[in-house]
């Protein structure tokens, strides 16, 4: 790599300003887009239409029952019901509405919901879907890898938009569970077992998410974001983070102990413990979604991870203001 | 005549009398005190648990609030659910309402084990102070009331905090299950004369239904536990791949988990039936459907645990069998749903402090139990489950379906335990607020859920649209909380007010209503006779008993005397002698609860050392022979036979769970055993086993002997099955010895389960053994009814003790298949 721009750099830096857009969706964003009912996928749109209609029946019989009560309070005085159907009829009524009614509904909402709906929530077969994504479950982050390709980054997802992806889900200590609300149903990521489901996004935009199997002390800070793309946009993102990471100084990175637990492919940093730092400066948020990736933060981040974060597995590490500057040059080089 | 009755009652007041001072209530063996006992130390775990909710929701109140740490936020969030679950509702409704008022309501003078009943108290305040003295060292149970594996594991929860949660919740587990064992025996046996099932009070079907649940389902729990403990403390492998499923885990606790709501509503579905009949001022309708759906509640509950694992990845058809069951359970609860809105409806309802409650309760029932539903449609539970979508729902459940009528029978029975009649306007008041605070705290839960809130985070980021829910349901806690607190201010200001309730202050229609209050400690100076479903409403038949009383008649004041019936139509059976105040339940406790702290802090010698002052202390307890003494005519069944078959059905249910895992196990591996292990020897067990089973005979033999009056023969014929049994013991303990050695358990998942397995089953063996040393020993004293209900017992205990060992065996050797 030299050190002149090129269009490949270019290219780098406009996605990098793109991330730091895409933050403010993510973390400050919009206030809905981690919302189970604000379907962009046909998978969602299929649960969410199962959830209204269970809702508009539910709303029904607690009216009913309601009603029934209200009806024994404003009658207080008078024995029986409004029409005198005497003690046997009423026998006839709790039948009727206790168990006949009851049955023939549960019956109609089994069939649809467990025998239909549940088809396309389903994990799906391979063949019917065209790119594969693996997602494993850390404490308390997500690493993501694209199989067939170099490309592994942390926590946030990138797919086209009207493809179907096929998701695997692992994980490398206790269980998580991966849900995107907007996208379809949650996977538990359990040792020893791969859980699988598919992403088919309808729309560009972001989609929140974060862990739903409470995982210990940071599963409040353990969030994801898919992030849909145009097919184009998508391409451009994948070839970037293919590349192998950028040609800065690592010496003070490595020097510092962080190599031990990160990797940067083409450096002497293998470790697996945190994050794939290769292409650090294409993501827009820092720590599982916790904070967005500027500069500031990103100092901030990596000088007192047990104060943004407390618990988590990066330690806080005491190094001199000429290494910290070192390190940070460093990782804001890595586009 | 006159003086007959009083005379009657003059001597009944000597015989009952209690044991003044402290000394009187730590040696009690009255089921009424054991029952306030129960109430005040549950309420005191109720205002803990409810502290712990209010801390969380206030570091929830808003965005990125600092108020607690994460790591006391995951604490709270545990000790929440733990102590609510275990430390209130179980214990508030079988151990406070169940006890107090069982025998009232049936006619009895006590719980059919009076000590026992004391046992289950004491143990069930050690388990208490046990779980929160992990306050004390900074190490409280963090890792959720379900505790999930790996998790919970010494890998990523490297402190006490799961060790006190596990052993905490064995010993609360052994305090429930002795405290059931009690209370299905008194329902099978105490009843009064002409109480069959079809007049029994609804009330006591869903306390034996709950009983019943809890007896079959702590073992799942129990053993779940004590596998999370092998592998924490001792190093053995039944939870991490590729030996181990973290599922197995999950699984065992569902098993017992589903259940367990149902034992946490049941109580309350009691509850109501009790109010809603008085207060409408009518019999139930469709009592014996209702009776019936109670029962068949907590039948279906064990089927529907996996229900809470839809997102594991189990398959599809796994998945529909438990969406269908939990679909099912449904239907007895719309069943009872619309029997009490018929009732109230056919009635004319007076609309005091307590049906208010019950209305509440069935508005907040159906609300969470139509939420409930949404949950057995597969993939929106997928989509909801972990998030505040389901605790809205569960705390519907747990909170309005389960203690709004625990606040309406505290109000209901207040003038029965007290004597007084509490505030009526404050009370009207008291119910309004929490209705309102309720409602608030737990209905935004599920708009924030649909928005995707996930359960059990410390804190949450501004903009995702959860705020202004949050700091809602937050102010709900708080007016909640205040609710509550007025409800408790009008016991007080009630109970110094001073205003006397009288008999019956609100015609209700069970018989202890029939008894002044506060309740004699005798109960009733006449055994009553019962020809219907309402006996307080039958006044001829309670002329009859003061008629019988002025006679003398039924007074049974020659001790502590309780009559007993039969089992199905309640017939009158002999005359059964109560044992008085006893010091031995709460010294057994003291001792047991010693181990479990010595078990904590890995001492197992000192821990071995408390259990042998426990056996001690057992013996002492078992020197009194009076309890059980018929004075009559020898049952076919009698009470003690009766508690051993729960025993030994709660114990069959924990192999089950045993042998269960161990097949689970086998087909997530491929090699079973695996390599470099022998598989097990075949010779020397079966030949073994088959002996333990044939020495069940002359045990039988001896019970057989000693009922037609031959001591020496029973003496005899109990030596010869002590004798194999020891040598099966003694045979079968080494052989398990120099297999550990061989093969140890820390080293495979398939050692771990079958050593597990085979200890408990010696374990039990060795048990039988203690009993038969001990029936010896009192035989060639003297040999009493009490020694003969010992030796029916025993005989029972082997028989099936042989069967389990039959069905250990042909697990072990599954290995060859």
């Amino acid at each position: 790599m030299t050190n002149g721009k090129t269009p490949n750099d270019r290219r780098r830096r406009a996605l990098a300003l793109c991330g730091a857009s895409v933050f403010a969706l993510v973390v400050a964003g919009c206030g809905g887009n981690q919302n189970a009912v604000a379907p962009a996928s046909p998978q969602e749109h299929s649960i969410t239409t199962l959830f209204w209609v269970m809702l508009g029946g539910a709303t029904i019989g607690f009216a009913l029952v309601v009603a029934l009560l209200w009806l024994g309070y404003t009658r207080r005085a008078r024995p029986g019901l409004p029409r005198d159907v005497g003690e046997r009829g009423a026998t006839r009524l709790v039948v009727g509405l206790g168990i006949a009614l009851p049955v023939a509904l549960l019956v109609a909402l089994f069939v649809w919901s467990d025998v239909f709906v549940i088809t396309s929530t389903a994990a799906p077969s391979k063949s019917s879907t065209s790119l594969a994504v693996n997602v494993v479950g850390h404490d308390w982050w997500w690493e993501v890898r694209y199989p067939g390709t170099p490309v592994v980054t942390a926590n946030e997802i990138h797919i086209p938009v009207r493809t179907r992806v096929y998701l695997s889900g692992t994980t490398a200590d206790v269980i998580h569970s991966f849900w995107i609300p907007e996208l379809n149903r949650k996977i538990d990521l359990i040792p020893g077992q791969t859980g699988h489901i598919v992403l088919d996004a309808d729309r560009v935009g972001v989609f929140r998410g974060q862990c739903s199997e409470f995982c210990g002390l940071q599963h409040a800070h353990m969030a994801v974001a898919v992030i849909v793309q145009s097919k184009p946009a998508f391409r451009r993102w994948l070839a970037a983070n293919a590349a192998p990471a950028t040609s800065g100084n690592p010496s003070a990175f490595l020097a510092a102990g962080c190599g031990d637990c990160h990797q940067i492919r083409g450096t002497a940093a293998r470790g697996d413990v945190g994050p794939d730092l290769t292409h650090l400066e294409l993501r827009s948020t820092l720590a599982a979604l916790t904070l967005a990736n500027t500069p500031a933060n990103l100092a901030r981040w990596i000088r007192h991870p047990q104060a943004e974060k407390p618990g988590s597995r990066m330690p806080d590490v005491r190094l001199g203001d000429a290494q910290w500057a070192a390190i940070d040059a460093y990782l804001r080089s890595l586009r | 005549m006159t003086t007959t009755a009083e005379r009657s009652i003059v001597t009944l007041e000597r015989v009952w009398e209690a044991r003044p001072g402290v000394l009187g209530w730590l040696t009690t063996v009255d089921h009424k005190r054991i029952g306030l006992l129960y109430f005040w130390t549950t309420l005191v775990f109720f205002a803990l648990g409810g502290t712990e909710a209010l801390l969380m929701r206030t570091q929830l109140a808003t965005a990125n609030e600092h108020v607690i740490s994460p790591g006391g936020f995951n604490e709270l969030l545990t000790m929440h659910g733990v102590t609510m679950i275990f430390f209130f509702i179980i214990p508030m409704t079988t151990g406070a309402f169940g006890n107090y008022l069982i025998p009232l309501m049936i006619g009895a003078r006590d719980m059919a084990f009076p000590r026992l009943n004391a046992l289950s108290y004491w143990l069930f305040l050690g388990s208490g102070l046990f779980m929160y003295s992990s306050f004390l060292v900074h190490q409280a149970p963090n890792a959720g009331w379900f505790d999930y594996v790996p998790l919970a594991l010494r890998r990523y929860d490297g402190g006490l905090n799961i060790d006190f949660y596990a052993l905490g919740l064995i010993l609360n587990g052994v305090a429930s299950t002795v405290g059931s064992i009690n209370i299905v025996t008194t329902i099978f046996k105490l009843r009064a004369p002409g109480m069959s099932w079809n007049r029994m009070p609804l009330f006591c079907f869903a306390m034996l239904a709950a009983a019943l649940s809890l007896i079959f389902a702590l073992p799942a729990l129990t053993m779940d536990c004590v596998f999370l403990e092998l592998q924490r403390k001792a190093g053995f492998d039944f939870f991490s791949p590729p030996g181990g499923d973290p599922l197995l885990w999950q699984h065992l606790f569902w098993i017992f988990g589903h259940p367990e709501v149902y034992i946490i509503v049941l109580p309350a579905f009691g509850i109501a039936t009790s109010i809603i009949p008085t207060f409408a001022r009518r019999r139930m309708l469709a009592f014996p459907l209702v009776a019936m759906a109670e029962l068949l509640v907590a039948f279906i509950g064990f089927g529907v645990w996996a229900h809470h694992m839809f997102a594991t990845g189990i398959s599809t058809t796994t998945l529909a069998f438990f969406a269908a069951a939990s679909m099912a359970v449904v239907i007895p609860s719309t069943i009872q749903v619309f029997a009490w809105l018929f009732t109230v409806n056919l009635g004319t309802p007076l609309f005091r402090t307590p049906l208010l409650f019950i209305g509440g309760f069935i508005v907040f029932f159906v609300l969470g139990g139509l939420t409930g539903i949404m949950f057995a449609a597969i993939p929106f539970d997928q989509a909801a489950t972990d998030t505040y979508f389901v605790v809205a729902h569960f705390h519907f459940i747990i909170f309005g379906a389960a203690v709004f009528p625990l606040f309406g029978g505290i109000y209901y029975w207040f003038p029965k335990v007290t004597g007084r009649l509490y505030d009526e306007q404050l009370g009207k008041v008291s119910f309004f607020v929490v209705f309102a605070g309720t409602l608030l705290t737990f209905f935004p839960m599920h708009i924030v859920g649909l928005l995707g809130m996930t359960r059990r985070v410390y804190t949450y980021d501004a903009g995702l649209g959860w705020d202004v829910y949050n700091l809602l349901e937050t102010i709900g806690g708080f007016i909640l909380a205040a609710g509550i607190l007025l409800i408790l201010a009008n016991l007080v200001v009630s109970w110094r007010r001073n205003v006397p309730a009288g008999r019956d202050p609100f015609n209700g229609g069970t018989l202890e209503w029939t008894i002044p209050s506060p309740p004699p400690h005798y109960n009733f100076a006449v055994v009553p006779t019962v020809t219907s479903a309402y006996p307080n409403w039958d006044a001829a038949d309670r002329a009859h008993d003061i008629e019988k009383l002025h006679h003398g008649e039924a007074v049974l004041a020659d001790g502590h005397l309780t009559p007993t019936s039969t089992v199905n139509d309640a017939l009158a059976g002999p005359i059964a002698e109560m044992p008085e105040e006893s010091p031995w339940p709460i010294v057994v406790a003291v001792a047991v609860t010693a181990a479990f702290f010595m078990l904590l802090t890995t001492h197992a010698l000192i821990a071995a050392a408390f259990l042998a002052i426990t056996l001690l202390a057992v013996l002492a307890w078992h020197g009194d022979d009076r309890e059980q003494v018929f004075s009559t005519e020898w049952l076919a069944r009698p009470n003690g036979w009766w508690g051993t078959a729960l025993f030994v059905a709660t114990e069959a249910t924990l192999f089950g769970t045993l042998i269960g895992s161990y097949v689970y196990l086998r087909f997530r591996n491929v090699h079973w055993p695996p390599e470099g292990i022998a598989k097990p020897a075949v010779l020397v067990p079966v030949l073994l086993t088959a002996a333990l089973v044939v020495s069940s005979l002359p045990v039988q033999l001896a019970w057989r002997a000693g009922r037609s009056g031959r001591t020496r023969a029973a003496w005899r014929f109990l030596a010869a099955g002590f004798g194999i049994q020891l040598g099966y013991f003694v045979w079968q303990v080494h052989d398990w010895v120099d297999a550990i050695h061989d093969a140890p358990p820390s080293h495979s998942t398939y050692s771990s389960i079958l050593t597990t397995m085979l200890g408990f089953g010696h374990a039990h063996v060795l048990l039988g053994l203690l009993i038969d040393a001990w029936l010896l020993v009192q035989l060639a004293r003297r040999f009493t009814p009490y020694r003969l209900v010992g030796l029916q017992s025993v005989a029972l205990y082997w028989w099936v003790v042989s069967a389990i060992s039959v069905a250990v065996l042909l697990t072990q050797e599954s290995a060859h298949l």
